[in-house]
């Protein structure tokens, strides 16, 4: 058997599929970073130029479209709710997951395994449905329009996707480590803190990345639990724009760039770990 | 043995204390509100005043409903095109990208980087896209010579609502990562040993490929239909559910009913968000077998 017989294509054919499978993945390039370029551009422009000639660079740079972005709408303000929320959000997240997580991951007891079925579980729960006990749950305990509201909201919305990053990374750590420090007389508490943990780091970073990216981006809840300018976050500050009787689309798409940068400079810097926290569940051995 | 058993036990009081934390939590995010939306779904409530037992009326009021009736067909067009346009596209993407073309890696990152920008951002960049005056999407077809087919996009009854999905939907990162990871991880020398007995690109996909990650194409489906469920922003922020009520989602129609103070209708659409996802979900898992994902994760 020769290499020629080993392909039944022929050449032109050949030739069509590679030309079919560029073309798909061209247009798809286009289609995921033109509407993004094309708004961060338009960001640069005058609202006149945006109207009239959308489609070219600026004539002017316009800089000072994201300096009146943030004069306008106090958008310093809401940036620094959104880092304390989504930070803080962030940290509570990864503290009680990881504590329930080394037990699941290094343990055995009773219904370990259901836990952690009802828990990642979570994951498909449609949250939204939640809006009225999450509004009077928070109305309840006084912390309506406060940056904590959002803070424990953020970090128990996100335990079903913690608790399956953390846990089946912390699964993946050998065993010996452990139980040679266990005779060396290391306590329950140590093993997490001194022996797990640091190991667990990388599953920690991919869960914590998820979850700050989450509490950046999210919208409902900011929305439903917070109402002043003290305790809302970024995404509210991007409709500001959209509620004056006409919307002012240099300063939104303004906005909307500086509100997008901190989740892609985190994105740029740590694309490995985030992809490989989402296939980490999806490969089987 | 007896020391074994000691030894569980002592570790027991300290498995139950670091596993209270995130207990606490899910019993207050989780537990409680699904308990409290079946409660509040039979009262009639308008958040101030007492609570009233109504019965089953604002289930029936909610059915009865016609943008009720809108939102839910809404929903299911949604998670239908999640499972039929979404998926699809990223599997096919994904099966390019396994077989590492140039610059594969360098696309995977590109093709996943809308995902971490927010739902807000991506509504208003769309919302610009479809702009009748200055959007992009009409200044294509009519550079296409398609000026016939410009529309105002999210403003006309029959082309909102597609519209609003597309929007979302187009982006695929989430489920082509982890449909090319699972393609990825399939040994190559199946491929090889295919190759040599003349089986085609095609055939290697369809034969080889498809099989081996059929799990992990149920779960990249059940992740996209959950998320198709549980739309609110896009549609919010896009069209509020105009024109003439024809995009309305359950989120949304909750949401309404919780701004006009109806707590107990809002609460019965909750609940009822909940049950088509059960039914939904699990109707999915009846017609395409287990996903990989949750329970295996922990092996």
């Amino acid at each position: 058997m020769n290499r020629d017989t080993m392909t039944e294509t022929s050449l032109p054919v050949q030739v069509l599929g590679k030309f079919l499978k560029w073309l798909v993945l061209s247009l798809y390039l286009v289609i995921t970073i033109f509407p993004i370029v094309w708004l961060a551009l338009s960001a640069f422009k005058t609202n006149f130029e945006i109207e009239t000639a959308p489609f070219s660079f600026p004539a002017v740079w316009q800089f000072q479209n994201f300096v009146s972005a943030i004069s306008v709408s106090g958008l310093h303000q809401y940036f620094l709710n959104s880092i304390i929320v989504a930070v803080f959000a962030t940290l509570v997240n990864l503290l009680v997951t990881s504590l329930a997580s080394f037990t699941i991951a290094r343990e055995e007891f009773p219904f370990r395994k259901v836990f952690f079925t009802v828990t990642t579980a979570g994951v498909l729960i449609p949250i939204i449905a939640f809006m009225v006990p999450y509004y009077t749950l928070i109305t309840r305990f006084n912390l309506y329009d406060s940056l904590l509201a959002l803070i424990v909201t953020y970090s128990a919305i996100n335990i079903p996707i913690s608790m399956f990053l953390i846990s089946s990374f912390m699964t993946s750590i050998p065993r010996e480590l452990e139980d040679s420090a266990e005779i060396d007389g290391c306590s329950f508490f140590q093993r997490y803190a001194k022996i797990i943990m640091p190991l667990a780091r990388p599953g920690l970073v991919t869960a914590g990345t998820f979850s700050f990216i989450y509490c950046w981006n999210e919208f409902i809840y900011a929305l439903l639990l917070t109402s002043s300018r003290s305790a809302r976050t970024v995404q509210l500050a991007i409709r500001f724009f959209t509620s004056q009787f006409r919307t002012d689309y240099a300063g939104m798409y303004a906005a909307i760039v500086l509100t997008m940068i901190p989740t892609v400079v985190v994105y740029v810097f740590l694309h490995d770990k985030i992809i490989s926290g989402l296939t980490a569940g999806a490969v089987k051995g | 043995m007896k020391k074994l058993t000691k030894k569980t036990n002592r570790n027991l009081k300290w498995i139950i204390i670091f596993l209270i934390p995130v207990t606490v939590l899910l019993i207050a995010f989780f537990v409680y509100p699904i308990v409290y939306l079946a409660f509040l779904g039979f009262m009639e409530w308008d958040g101030i005043s007492a609570m009233s037992f109504v019965g089953i009326s604002n289930y029936t009021r909610t059915f009865g409903d016609s943008v009720f009736q809108t939102s839910i067909k809404n929903n299911l067009i949604w998670a239908l095109s999640a499972a039929f346009l979404q998926i699809p596209l990223a599997l096919v993407i994904a099966l390019i990208l396994a077989r590492e073309p140039r610059g594969w890696r360098f696309l995977r990152t590109v093709y996943f980087l809308p995902n971490v920008i927010s739902l807000v951002a991506l509504a208003m960049l769309w919302r610009a896209m479809y702009n009748p005056e200055f959007g992009a999407v009409n200044f294509f077809l009519s550079q296409l010579g398609l000026e016939h087919m410009t529309r105002n996009w999210l403003g006309e009854l029959d082309t909102a609502l597609p519209a609003v999905i597309f929007s979302y939907q187009v982006y695929i990162g989430y489920f082509m990562v982890i449909i090319l990871a699972g393609t990825m991880s399939i040994p190559k020398t199946f491929y090889e040993a295919a190759m040599i007995d003349g089986a085609n690109i095609l055939q290697q996909e369809r034969y080889i490929t498809l099989p081996a990650i059929r799990g992990i194409i149920v779960t990249a489906g059940t992740l996209a239909v959950a998320f198709a469920l549980r739309q609110f922003e896009t549609t919010f922020l896009m069209t509020a559910g105009g024109p003439a009520n024809r995009t309305p989602v359950m989120g949304l129609y909750m949401y309404r009913r919780m701004a006009g103070l109806r707590y107990g209708q809002a609460a019965a659409t909750g609940v009822l968000l909940i049950l088509l996802g059960v039914v939904v979900l699990s109707g999915m898992q009846r017609i395409f077998g287990k996903s990989d994902a949750i329970e295996d994760a922990h092996q």
